[in-house]
């Protein structure tokens, strides 16, 4: 006889207590997952990791033999036939329609003449799918911009970008700053780079190319880099009062949309001091007269 | 019979409220203001040029300053650094205003739920019609306004009064 079969009641849903308010800060898509490589294209990285790989590749092969020849022993030893031996794995071809541009030896003249130039200064020249990169030193820049500028077999007359990356998984740098260079005579592009650590004050182009002044603003807006001896430096993208750098690999990118505050405020008071500061040039007094 | 026959001087005159006629009148020349910000603008364009032709709900008249205007379409993405801006042009225009949020920045933010986007134009001043999509077609910014002159005819005076000066203060 069995007992009969109880009607089982759903559980009741938790409720929550006191209103519900979406955490925007706790919610997942605001979490930032910072980067733990540095994907900077460099020719001695990718050396590097070439020789690391056939090392790996290496002790992969030999651990293979060992794990056979002792497989084999012990077959032999219970008298049951012995296993196959191993083949050694051939390394896989790159597909000509899909080659991926690894740096390469530097063979442009252009790349060779800065390397005369300025010797021991430089620390890297490659090429890249026919880019020319030379990476200076970072006290250098100002001396290898004037170079390539002036130089008569150089002769880049024109900064068509200057721009910069966040590497924060990098241990002795932690920004590559990048000048894009173009030859309008000679029709040649060139990019020069240095790697500044946090905090490095690198020395404006704007003495030599005036068109560095936004790119350099934007910079300082973007990463947070500030140049020496630059005529403004100041935001240019974003408000007075932002606080951060946007560009930078720990900003949170989704989810920080603008929905708490409230915009009719003034944050800090600095749009007031800036508006009583260009009040003051044109003349107009602001200021509430105080009482005693 | 006979009694609601309408009397000789009834045939010549329309007997209605002060308020309607008001209304009327704002609602058939809603001038809005030549304000765009993003992609949603060229809509905006679009429904004002011959094809959708924004003039015949008497709209046509896209003014260049906010002092002449009673509308503000919102077309397009609300950054931080426009809102200010945005705050500014609202209260230039003179009473009374309506605004449109156009597009789905405009009203909630859109897809950039980012540092530098408001998420939702009314955040920063009063939203009187919401137009999803993105972008809305013409037909919809147009279904949109129509729905602003509904809002406007039915709208009282004495509501805007107590709106204006016995609630805020």
């Amino acid at each position: 006889m069995s007992e009969p079969i109880e009607p089982q009641t759903p559980a009741e849903p938790e409720v929550p207590t006191g209103p519900y308010v979406y955490d925007y800060a706790a919610s997942p898509q605001r979490q930032v997952v910072l980067p733990k490589t540095v994907p900077l294209p460099s020719l001695k990285t990718y050396r590097a990791e070439v020789v690391a790989q056939q090392a790996a590749d290496e002790a992969k092969w030999q651990k293979m033999q060992a794990d056979y020849e002792t497989a084999k022993a012990k077959a032999e030893a219970e008298g049951k036939e012995a296993p196959k031996p191993p083949v050694k794995p051939v390394p896989r071809k790159d597909d000509n329609d899909m080659k991926t541009p690894w740096p390469q030896e530097a063979k442009a003249p252009d790349l060779l003449r800065l390397q005369e130039l300025l010797g021991d200064k430089v620390e890297e020249v490659f090429e890249q799918a026919g880019e020319l990169t030379c990476q200076v030193r970072k006290e250098a820049l100002h001396e290898a911009l004037r170079l390539c500028r002036d130089d008569a077999s150089l002769k880049y007359e024109m900064l068509a970008d200057q721009t910069g990356t966040h590497y924060p998984a990098a241990k002795d740098f932690a920004f590559s700053l990048v000048y894009q260079l173009t030859s309008i005579s000679r029709r040649k592009r060139l990019r020069v780079r240095i790697l500044v650590p946090e905090g490095f004050e690198p020395e404006s182009a704007c003495s030599l190319y005036p068109g560095a002044n936004w790119m350099e603003r934007e910079t300082y807006d973007m990463l947070g880099i500030r140049f020496k001896d630059h005529p403004d430096m100041t935001r240019i993208l974003c408000p007075e009062d932002w606080e951060g750098y946007p560009l930078r690999k720990e900003y949170p990118t989704v989810g920080w949309g603008q929905r708490d505050i409230d915009l009719r405020e003034d944050r800090g008071g600095v749009l007031m001091r800036i508006a009583m500061e260009k009040a003051g040039q044109m003349g107009i007094n602001l200021k509430q007269p105080q009482a005693d | 019979m006979g009694v609601n026959q309408p009397t000789a001087l009834e045939h010549v005159l329309i007997t209605t409220k002060v308020e309607k006629v008001i209304n009327w009148a704002r609602a058939s020349s809603v001038w809005p203001m030549t304000f765009g910000l993003a992609c949603c603008a060229i809509e905006m364009m679009a429904a004002g040029a011959s094809r959708f032709d924004f003039d015949r709900f008497g709209a046509g008249i896209f003014r260049a300053t906010p002092r002449q205007s009673d509308l503000m379409i919102v077309a397009g993405t609300v950054t931080y650094k426009m809102a200010p801006i945005i705050k500014r042009l609202y209260d230039q225009m003179p009473e009374p205003k309506w605004v449109i949020a156009m597009g789905s920045c405009a009203t909630a933010g859109g897809p950039f739920d980012s540092y530098h986007t408001i998420q939702g134009v009314d955040k920063v001043v009063p939203v009187d019609i919401y137009i999803p999509g993105c972008p809305p077609r013409p037909e919809s910014l147009i279904y949109g306004f129509l729905k602003l002159q509904d809002k406007i005819m039915t709208s009282s005076l004495a509501d805007r009064y107590k709106e204006i000066f016995e609630e805020v203060g």
